[in-house]
Parts: structure tokens; sequence; C-alpha cells
């Protein structure tokens, strides 16, 4: 195959870490060669706590995958999440001296004069990502370079957050003497697989729903309008359910996944669900409606703050989006999609990688969405030409700097 | 105007000075000792605190002639006198200074707590805010600065105004509540008003503040987190600003069984981040009720001049500063009033602050416990507004408990939702 390039997913999740190989077709699409996957420890909310051990995960992730796949790993693309990531929209202008044509140069500087605003001192950019173009007023210039003006003013959506936070990450990966390619937003990567071009342009909400957090972002006329990170997901509910049932974490962790339901509990069909003993255990009998309540008021809760989130993140930002995408680990939990079209009041669909090929039975599995993104995302970027269109381009930040570092 | 029996006074100054004691009220109720002073009767009259001084409207400096007399009435016989309100604008920048002199002149311990203005409110603000500042170090035995900018983390983009002011006066309460819990510190373990100047003494200096609360098993891990984010902690380009200090003040604030190994902890956490060479002085209020949430606040400074410790020789005739030093015209310049004043030795600062101190220290917070139960709420939302964090009763937290916390519109959501929505459920039974 012609032109064939590989690329590595890195996803170091609360719950797995997950590493994705993946080969470029010819026809912009990937190809999954594999996955390489350890149960993750030393991660909280998506943030490591204990670099010793996620050091040691991931190494057996890497391991796991190189064994699967046949492929030496040397660089991989790492997804990044965790609460301390922010982000806003940021106008940046530039004012040409006379009219004329404008220029790639001018496409930069006028980048860089959206990124002078006051970010948190410990704070780092982590992407400045385009939303449109617009030259002496004309709105959504598709292609600026074309047109001429006075003057060039363009929107992005800035992502920041604590730097040596996300150096903790980077720090953990080179020990093991793996190459970063660059560090890109949980959310950016899902929606690379998780959404078509249409759902971008007609305006969609992601959702990606993993053990430690819940990250989700607004895509609005095919481009990034909101972006944001909620440090809840499987995790609390499986505590919900040890709290409020009075059972060991991991017992909590198995009845959620077999009996768990996240749909209101007044259509509940009721009774009791038996837990055996076992030696750890002294069995006894919960109360569904109990179990399910837990279960519900965490979710609706969770999909509450989004919504909030969103409304004050923009007027009538709300309005524009036409549909809900769920994915992630914890979508799979039973009713999740009938209680977020509850909040939402739009359709919502459970979703997970699409367009891409290879083992199937890997990207059918939402859980893997953000480390098979990450490919796809890396195939985008690497291409070097406008992926999807003009509105997607992505510029780097801080990602393009810690590739030149880690080579 | 009734002269209140407490021994220090805490006068809230301007509006933001007197919305801070009006939230100090309303979170504890039953505080005596607060005196309101403004030139604004409109906000005077809307405030709940009892003793208020209207300062007549127009030139401050008229005003201050009108209301000096009285002033002096009210703090005479207090141990100590903290000024609290907001520089840079007219009322604050003017009268702040001059009531300082006030009480100085009248040989009282005299602090301050003071918030400079956001950079956005313009270059005339902060320039006058600066100067009353200077003339308040030097006139001061300590002085809380609050930099409102770097309490917005920098990022004023983000921040709503209406937001960025409620936080100043929030912080500007809890650092209120530092000084007044740090000056009455009383038993085996306190805090000395020689250090208090020690650390807040210096001209020119950057105070730095952490504020935390919490409950439970884990409160004081917990709190020293919450009070370790405070943004008035960090120097720009430096990180924990902790480093930069030679001495830190940590006061410890709640039920009766803080115990000496929590204590001994979180002492040993602090000296892992300033070093060494830092010197630490624990002050400890014991004795709300069991189960009361731990309150911990650290004040620190960095930089700053240090002024000239008095002579020892000349203790003795700084005991009776009222005869060294002529009635004050406010309108003439401050600073030079100031630097004559003379400075209290360290030693007998101690002497006299001390048994005071002592004697006075259940009166100062006279419901200190009761109502950190009662309205656990209120406070806690102090403590939200601060520090982004909340403290509820004593919910489970679960394996979340060692965690840092998820704190979203003000709730802890690490505690589950059923609990915090108040949900009955059927327990499971046994088999």
């Amino acid at each position: 195959m012609a032109n064939e390039q590989i690329f590595v997913g890195l996803e170091i999740g609360t719950t797995k870490i997950s590493v994705i190989v993946a080969e470029a077709r010819d026809d912009d699409q990937i190809s999954i060669l594999g996955v390489g996957e350890t149960p993750s420890r030393g991660v909280r909310k998506g943030e490591i706590v204990d670099m010793e051990t996620v050091t040691e995960c991931v190494r057996e992730a890497i391991l796991d995958a190189e064994d699967k796949t046949n492929v030496e790993i040397g660089n991989v693309w790492v997804a990044i999440t965790g609460s301390h990531l922010a982000s806003f929209n940021n106008r940046g202008s530039l004012a040409l001296r006379a009219e004329r044509q404008i220029e790639p140069e001018d496409l930069e500087a006028v980048e860089v004069n959206a990124k002078e605003v006051a970010i948190p001192t410990p704070n780092t950019f982590l992407h400045t990502i385009l939303q449109a173009y617009h030259v002496d007023g004309n709105q959504n210039v598709i292609d600026p370079l074309k047109s001429e003006g006075a003057l060039l003013e363009a929107d992005f959506h800035i992502v920041h957050g604590i730097k040596t936070r996300i150096h903790n990450t980077l720090r953990c990966i080179e020990s093991l003497k793996i190459g970063i390619e660059d560090v890109v937003l949980s959310s950016l990567a899902s929606a690379q697989v998780v959404l078509s071009q249409d759902q971008k342009n007609y305006g969609a909400l992601m959702i990606d729903i993993g053990g430690g957090t819940t990250d989700y972002l607004v895509y609005i006329d095919g481009a990034i309008r909101h972006s944001g990170v909620l440090a809840l997901g499987g995790d609390h509910i499986t505590n919900d359910i040890s709290v409020g049932l009075r059972l060991p974490i991991a017992r909590a962790e198995l009845l959620k996944i077999e009996e768990g339901s996240a749909s209101d509990p007044v259509s509940s069909e009721g009774g009791f669900i038996s837990l055996k003993n076992d030696p750890r255990f002294l069995g006894c009998d919960v109360d569904r409606v109990s179990l399910e309540t837990i279960i519900h008021l965490r979710v609706k809760e969770i999909f509450e703050l989004i919504r909030r989130d969103i409304e004050s993140s923009g007027e009538g930002m709300m309005d524009l989006i036409r549909g809900v995408m769920i994915t992630g680990g914890c979508s799979k939990l039973k009713g999740i999609a009938q209680v977020a079209e509850e909040v939402f009041d739009i359709p919502v669909e459970l979703t997970r990688a699409r367009n891409v090929s290879g083992a199937t039975q890997i990207f059918e599995d939402p859980q893997y969405s953000t480390a098979i993104g990450l490919t796809k995302y890396a195939r985008l970027v690497t291409k070097n030409i406008a992926p999807e269109s003009m509105l997607d381009r992505f510029t780097q930040g801080l990602g393009s700097l810690f590739k030149k570092r880690s080579r | 105007m009734s002269t209140s029996p407490s021994r220090r006074i805490l006068v809230g100054i301007g509006n933001a000075g007197v919305t801070v004691l009006d939230l100090l009220s309303v979170e504890y109720p039953g505080m005596t000792g607060l005196l309101a002073v403004n030139n604004d009767p409109d906000s005077l009259n809307a405030s709940i605190v009892r003793d208020k001084i209207e300062v007549p409207e127009g030139d401050p400096g008229e005003g201050f002639r009108v209301i000096d007399d009285e002033f002096g009435r009210t703090v005479e016989g207090s141990s100590a006198v903290i000024l609290c309100g907001g520089l840079g604008g007219e009322t604050g920048s003017f009268l702040l200074p001059a009531l300082a002199i006030r009480a100085k002149s009248a040989g009282l311990t005299t602090m301050a707590c003071v918030g400079m203005p956001f950079s956005f409110e313009g270059k005339h603000k902060r320039d006058l805010a600066e100067r009353a500042l200077e003339k308040l170090q030097e006139i001061c035995d300590a002085v809380v600065v609050i930099g409102n900018d770097q309490l917005s983390g920098g990022s004023p983009s983000i921040a709503a105004v209406g937001e960025a002011f409620v936080l100043s006066d929030r912080t500007l309460l809890a650092a209120l509540l530092a000084l007044t819990g740090m000056i009455s510190t009383s038993g085996p373990v306190k805090i000395t008003r020689a250090d208090i100047h020690h650390v807040l003494g210096k001209p020119g200096a950057i105070t730095h503040f952490g504020f935390g609360k919490a409950e439970g098993s884990n409160r004081l891990h917990e709190a020293l987190e919450r009070a370790l984010k405070s943004p008035l902690l960090t120097l720009p380009g430096k990180g924990m600003a902790l480093k930069e200090s030679s001495m830190i003040l940590l006061l410890l604030r709640g039920a009766k069984d803080i115990s000496f190994a929590e204590v001994q902890a979180v002492v040993g956490k602090i000296e892992q981040i300033a070093g060494d060479n830092c010197q630490i002085k624990v002050g400890v209020h014991a004795d709300g009720p069991l189960g009361s949430a731990l309150e911990l606040y650290l004040l620190a400074s960095s930089g700053g001049t240090v002024r000239k410790p008095a002579k020892p020789s000349e203790s003795n005739e700084t005991g009776e500063p009222n005869s060294a030093i002529s009635p004050i015209s406010p309108i003439s310049p401050v600073s030079q009033i100031g630097t004559k004043l003379p400075q209290p030795s360290r030693g007998e600062e101690i002497s006299s602050g001390h048994s005071e101190g002592e004697k006075g220290a259940d009166e100062l917070f006279p419901v200190q416990t009761k109502p950190t139960s009662k309205s656990g709420k209120k406070a806690a939302a102090t403590s939200k507004q601060m520090q982004g964090t909340l403290a509820l009763d004593t919910y489970q937290r679960g394996r979340f408990d060692k965690s840092e916390p998820t704190i979203v519109e003000g709730e802890d959501l690490d505690i589950p939702t059923f609990l915090r929505k108040g949900i009955k459920l059927n327990p499971p039974t046994r088999k």
C-alpha cells in the first residue's frame, strides 16, 4: 500500500489504559491493527496521581499492543483530560496596512493576536482551534488567502490547562523512551471518529462518559464552539451505589454493570436483586428501585451540569445543537440515552467510532472512541491538508512544542 | 452610641468594609465589637451592623474631622483595632489611614485588612490605593493586603465582573477572620502579636493568604488542600509563595477534638512546601462542639522592607504613645505623621497584647462555634466562594475521600447525588 503510515493513540484513562495502533489508508480512512490494554492504576478523575504505577501500566499496555500488532511503537499521540482544563472563545484581529491579498503569515499573526489574553499563570495553551475567518466584516470567509481586505479577523476556540499536570502525563511517557507526537484534548480526539461532518455542520453535542471524567464538545456550523471536562464519571456511579447500598466497591461495580439502569425508577420493574455470598462478602438482597434511583439521579445530574455549562457559555447555543452523541465506556449503561433525551430535549444517539476499518469488535466498543480518535486526528493533522474542511483545521499551540522536545 | 464591651474592635470602612462586616454578622450572629464607618447613608442604613458612624458626605478630610472624636471614644478601652475596607475609592483611601493614625495614637494595636482594586478599575484608583497602602503600612502593626487582580487568577477575561467583586469581599472577610482569630489565640500553642507584626508589618510586602474549611475524618488534609489552592499563595512565575516567606502564621479553628497528631501533620506538610528555613507559628482555637468544621488559615508575606525595630532603650518611652503624639489633623500629609509614630518594641507588644488576648480569647469569638454548625451552609458558602470548595455536613465521599474534590457550582459532587438531594433509599436486606 502506498503512502502507508502507522499512528499510535494512547489514552491514559481512569479505568484503563488503551493503546490503539492504526494504519492510514489511501482513502483518508484509518484501519485499526490492534489494541493494547491494561487496567489503570494510579489515575484519578483522569489525572495521574501515582506516577510510578501509571508508568508501569503504560509500559504494559504498550508491550501488549506491540505483541498483538507486531508494530514497534516509537511515537504516540496522547489524549489529555482533567478538570483543570478550561476553554473559551476569542477573536483575534489584524489590521493590514493597506488593502491587499491576505498572506499565510497574516493567518499566523491573527492567531497570535487571539492568544493574547490573560490565562491563569500556572496554565498553558493546549489548543487554539480555528472557528471562522472574517475579512472586512465579511462573516465566515472560507478561505481568506484568496480574498483581499484591510481587516482580517478570526475566531478561535482556546483550550488551556495547568502546565504541571499536562507535563505529568508527558513525563510518564517519556520515561519509557517513547516519543510524543502531540497532546490532544480527549473530547477533540473522540469527536473525530464519533461525529460525522454532517453532524458537525448541523450542530452536535458529543458527550464522552468515561470512568473518571465526562468530556464534552459542541460543534456548530462545522466549528468547535465549546468544550468542557467534568471530573465525574462511571466511578462516581459505582461509589454512589457503594455508599447507598453499603456494598464493597468491587461488588457495586459488578452490580452497576450487570443490573444497573439509568432510567427513571418510576418505570422500574421493582423487586429485589439477590447478591450471592462469596468468601469476602455476605450476600444480600438489593432493592432495585433504590439502585435505579441512585444511578438515575447521578446520570441526570451529569447531563444537567453539561446543559447548564453550555447555556452559560453562549446565549442560544443550546438551541443550535440538533443532536447529542454519547460515547465512552459509561455509555453502555442501560437507559442512559432516555435520561439524556429528557434533559436536553433533542434526539440522542449512543455512538462509537465510525468510518474506520479493521478489527470490528474494537471500534464497535464505545470505550475506545478516544484512543481511536487520536489516530484519526493524527491522520488528519499529518496529512497536512485541510482535514475535512477549512474550518476544521487545527493549529497547534503547545502540541508542536512538545513534538520538538520529544524528538 | 454604646461602646462595645469587647476587647478588639473591627471597623468596616467604606462600602467594601461595611459589606464585609455585614457578611460577618450574617455568618457569626452575635459577634460584638463591630463598627461600620461610611459616608454613604444608604449603605449605612442598610447595614445590619449595630454600631455605625456616619461620615458627612463631601470632602473626606472634612468628614473625618467631624467623626474623629466619636471614633476615638468608640475604640477607647479596646486592646486592638482592626480596620477593614477597600482601597482605591475616595472614602477608603482617605479614611483608612486617617483612622489608623487615630487608633495608633491612642496607643492601640492597630491592624488593617484591605483590598486593592482590580486593574480594570483604572490607574487613578490604583495610584490612590497604592499611596494609601504605603501610609497604612507605615502606621499599622500589621496589614493584610488582598490583591484583587491576583485573586481572580489573572484572568479577568473569564470571570464575570460581579463574581469577581463577591469573591473579593468574601476573601476580605476570611482574611479579617484570620487576623481576628490570630490576635486572640491563647493556650500553649499561640500566635503572638509580635509574630503577626513580623509577618505583616513590612512595608511594601506582598501578603499571601489561604483559607480552607472541611469536615469529617479527613478534615485537616482537605482543609489544607483547599487553603493551598488559593491564588493568593502563588507568586507569578515563582510558584508557591510560601517558599519565599520566612515565617508562616497558621490558625486552626474547630472542634475540641483537634488532636496533637493532626496539628503536627499539617505543620509537617507546610514545612515540606515552605522549606526548612521557614518558621511556622501555630495558633489553635479548639473550642467548638464535636463534629464542627475545621477552618484553616494561612498568612505569610514575601518581599517588603523590614522596619527598623525600635531600640530596646526606647521601649519604655513607647509605653505612652499618647504623650508623644499631638492630636492629628487628618488633612496633614499622613505619611509624615506615620513615620513619626513610635514603633512599640516587640517585647512590649507581646506583654500588652498577651494578657489581654488570653483573657479576651473567648470573648473575641463569642459565638464562633455554634454558628459553624448552625449556619453551616452559609459558612460553607464562604469557603466555596473562596476556594471553590463546599464543606457540607459530614457526608460520605466514599472512595473519593482522599482525592481532590470535584466542585461544580459550589457543590461537592463526589458526595452521592441522592445524599445531597436527601432521598431515602431502602437498605439492602442481609441474608
